[in-house]
């Protein structure tokens, strides 16, 4: 090659380079990388968002987080005693490797997620299982031991991806590391932990689920997921281009992102991820239901929302959005209004007397509950926002921070008074199983709520037949809890994604919080 | 000159036996369990206690640290605890870019440093003097984080002319160069002010001499003398001080990685300590341990070549 050549080569790739590398490739930011890609041992949002574009699940969700649609499979029956769900699956579904997808991938998925050698940390999510056969190519029955109304929700949940058996065996412990070969709109390319994972698209695909207006092939060549943990720099490089896509953008910045002439901001209508504090109702102080009851009513939630959110979020009076799947809109009225004054006279009545620096006292006993909390912005805004507000009502909120790497191993312990959390949900059911049930003590019912009637009624709605059933049951609990003052709801978060315009607007999806879900409306505007 | 380097290579050994010891300690006394991380949030008392015996985290520190030694010098520095990939290969894709990133801070901090000192020598007293000094002084005292976000907005976001997100490829790669830029500009920027000081204080002490009056006196131009017969001399003290600010240069990096999204032993260095990712944790810190040994080590070469004197020595 000449000289002459050479130059002009290196000369046609800068100016590759400096438009934008590939004419369809995008970079999308996010926070921070997930620990693993299997579908069954990692919980992580970081792990959702890219297992709905590499794999696809038996059924999937709209983005009102209400409406079942076929995903995998085309239909499903449930039997009358909704012991077995039979599912007929699409017949021309393929691997990315190129490989049919069968009703034994299918079979071999479930079986694993339910190994007790997987420890799969969210097997409940299967339900009780008595059996998952494949009768012929195309058909599914997945028997259970006891009904599970919430099966076909949790089925739409990325740990319900249909793997490759091939190659989970091939890979072993590398599974979901070193790839993961699924049947999703996009094939895993590569993977450089905590820095960036590509993908490009799967070339023939023409299963997507029903709600897509594009179901066939995805319509961006590669997507390069970049991690870039500094939220300063995510949002410079959104404003220049260099990723042309986030769902991670401080809340400080959207005001100034909203007027950008080269980018749209785009909100989904529900927020199905809700930040709460819980209270260990059998310790003392929070065991009083008068402190509990003038805590609720003691926080301006909207304002929290407004000042601290800049209004990105929701404020939360409720455990759950009022938008979720078996909230029941009677509740509304009952909730705690904000109401210092009430919530004064309650201590007041209670026995709880301000001290000389303002902080209540009753029988010796200080009013200073401590709480345990997550690292980062938003525990740091919601806990000290809560802190001052409370202060108010003459309760010291006693805050700790840990690490999320120490604070799971932390909040497992009976050590402290108040936690803070915060969860993705698809549905009242999925929320309320998860937290409420005294088995779950001390982990994740971490308030110690051990009530019969809540077992009972949860246990009512789990194996409910009829959507009115569950959502009666479901209610009950959900008054019950509320009333009880067991958490102190701060917001709840809907989806923001902040994209290029050179992109086509998206609807923002709430599935597990993955707002780009299975990314088949990702396109460059012609 | 191979006897100074098998000696020097001799001395390392127990400087990397030492930050073994330090640096499992070090991480010992962290906070953070590594069964629970292993196990995961949702994860009972009973599997955490299990896995935390399958780890042989149950076994007094001194055992611990016998296990860790002996798997060291197999090569086996144990496998990530958040990916679960070989500590090893985490490494070894991270120091690449890190190096890249030294090598281009230094390829151009330290020539303009050293020019820098130079002609403030030269022009003692002036206005060019005093204006170099005080850029230096800048250098020397501006934090890395603030010259990294100036740098970002300039040449970023309001010239628009270089990206600041990530690593466009190798060094040699016309996306790489563009994407190194910025990184490389921030941490080369720490450097420049003290080497600058350095040579303008080294050169002024040289100017003095007899060798260079002699040059002087034989009528070579003053060109010839500064380059020559001064700079060369001069130089012996800055590439010490190089030497010495390379430990601040891998500092510097850790930041710089951090804020630009790079993905060097720096940021792999904050994200298992964060993370409480032990192995990975340690494997960093013993990686930027050899890095600073290896960097005093051509120092000291260096510092041979340019001055005989300490070869015979």
């Amino acid at each position: 090659m000449t000289t002459r050549k050479t130059l002009g080569l290196a000369a046609a790739a800068s100016l590759l380079a400096l438009s934008g590398a590939w004419a369809s490739e995008i970079n999308i930011a996010r926070e921070m990388d997930s620990n693993n890609y299997d579908p069954h041992k990692s919980t992580a949002l970081a792990a959702a968002e890219i297992l709905f574009m590499l794999g696809d699940t038996l059924v999937s969700i709209e983005p009102d987080m209400q409406t079942l649609a076929p995903g995998l499979a085309t239909s499903w029956e449930v039997s009358e005693d909704g012991l077995t769900y039979t599912f007929k699956l699409r017949d021309d579904v393929k691997f990315c490797d190129g490989r049919a997808m069968t009703a034994e991938d299918v079979v071999y998925s479930f079986n694993r997620w339910l190994d007790p050698a997987t420890a799969s940390p969210v097997k409940w999510r299967a339900g009780e299982v008595e059996s998952i056969t494949a009768p012929d190519a195309t058909t599914i029955v997945y028997k259970l031991k006891s009904p599970f109304s919430e099966l076909l929700y949790q089925l739409t949940q990325s740990f319900a991806t249909i793997i490759d058996r091939n190659q989970v065996e091939a890979l072993g412990a590398d599974f979901g590391i070193q790839g993961m070969n699924g049947t999703g709109p996009y094939c895993w390319e590569s993977w450089n932990p905590r820095d960036r994972l590509t993908m490009t698209k799967h070339a023939g695909y023409a299963w997507g689920p029903d709600f897509y207006e594009n179901k066939g092939e995805a319509q961006i060549d590669r997507l390069v997921w970049q991690v870039v943990p500094e939220e300063n720099t995510r949002t410079i490089a959104l404003m220049t281009d260099q990723t042309q896509i986030t769902q991670y953008v401080p809340y400080i910045a959207l005001e100034q992102l909203k007027v950008a002439p080269n980018l749209n901001v785009v909100q989904s209508e529900s927020a199905f991820w809700t930040y709460f504090i819980g209270f260990k109702v059998d310790h003392p102080t929070v065991a009083d239901p008068a402190v509990r009851r003038a805590i609720n009513l003691a926080l301006d939630q909207d304002a929290l929302a407004r000042d601290q959110f800049f209004g990105g979020v929701q404020g939360a009076q409720s455990y759950i959005s009022t938008a979720t799947k078996d909230w029941d809109p009677a509740l509304e009225a009952s909730l705690p209004p904000y109401d210092p004054a009430a919530a004064n006279a309650l201590l007041d009545e209670a026995g709880w007397v301000p001290g000389p620096d303002g902080i209540r006292v009753k029988d010796g006993v200080r009013l200073a509950p401590l709480g345990y909390f997550f690292t980062g912005s938003t525990w740091q805004k919601l806990s000290e926002y809560t802190q001052a507000e409370l202060r108010k009502i003459g309760v010291d909120l006693q805050v700790e921070i840990f690490d999320a790497t120490v604070a799971w191993g932390k909040m497992a312990t009976q050590e402290f008074d108040a936690f803070g959390m915060s969860y993705p949900y698809v549905s009242a059911g999925d929320a309320l199983n998860l937290y409420f049930p005294s088995a779950n003590i001390p982990t994740p019912n971490r308030m110690n709520w051990k009530d019969s009637e809540t077992d009972q009624w949860l246990a009512e709605g789990k194996s409910a037949l009829d959507d009115a059933t569950r959502a009666a049951a479901y209610g009950k609990v959900l008054a019950k809890v509320h009333d009880a003052n067991v958490w102190l709801p701060l917001i709840h978060e809907p989806r923001t994604v902040v994209s290029s315009t050179r992109l086509a607007p998206i609807v923002p999806h709430s599935n597990y919080g993955a707002a780009l879900y299975k990314g088949l409306d990702l396109k460059l505007v012609e | 000159m191979i006897n100074a380097l098998v000696n020097r290579l001799l001395l390392s050994v127990p400087v990397l036996i030492g930050v073994v010891i330090f640096g499992f300690l070090l991480i010992k006394m962290a906070p953070g369990d590594p069964a629970q991380i292993m196990a995961g949030p949702t994860a009972t008392p009973e599997v955490v206690a299990q896995i935390r015996q399958q780890m042989g985290l149950d076994q007094p520190l001194l055992v611990q640290l016998g296990r860790y030694a002996e798997r060291l010098v197999q090569g086996d520095l144990g496998r990530s605890l958040i990916s679960n990939r070989p500590v090893v290969s985490e490494l070894a894709a991270a120091v690449g870019p890190t190096v890249e990133l030294m090598i281009a801070s230094l390829i151009w901090a330290v020539p303009l440093g050293i020019g820098m000192g130079t002609i403030a020598a030269v022009r003692r007293g002036s206005w060019v003097d005093r204006t170099i000094m005080a850029i230096s002084v800048a250098g020397v005292s501006l934090p890395i984080f603030f010259i990294a976000l100036v740098l970002m907005q300039f040449l970023g976001v309001t010239l628009q002319i270089l990206p600041f997100m990530g690593r466009g490829g190798p060094l040699w790669t016309v996306d790489g160069l563009r994407h190194i830029a910025i990184p490389a500009l921030s941490l080369g920027l720490i450097f420049v002010g003290p080497v600058a000081r350095m040579t303008r204080s080294s050169v002024l002490e040289v100017l003095r001499l007899d060798h260079v009056r002699t040059a002087r006196a034989k009528g070579l131009t003053e060109r010839r003398v500064i380059l020559r017969h001064a700079l060369r001399n001069a130089l012996i003290p800055v590439v010490t001080l190089i030497g010495l600010q390379a430990g601040y240069l891998l500092g510097g990096a850790v930041v710089t990685e951090t804020i630009f999204s790079y993905p060097g032993i720096g940021r792999l260095a904050v994200g298992a300590i964060l993370s409480s990712d032990f192995p990975l944790a340690q494997g960093t810190i013993l990686v930027l341990a050899l890095g600073f040994i290896l960097i005093n080590m051509i120092v000291d070469m260096l510092y041979a070549i340019l001055d005989p004197r300490a070869q015979k020595s």
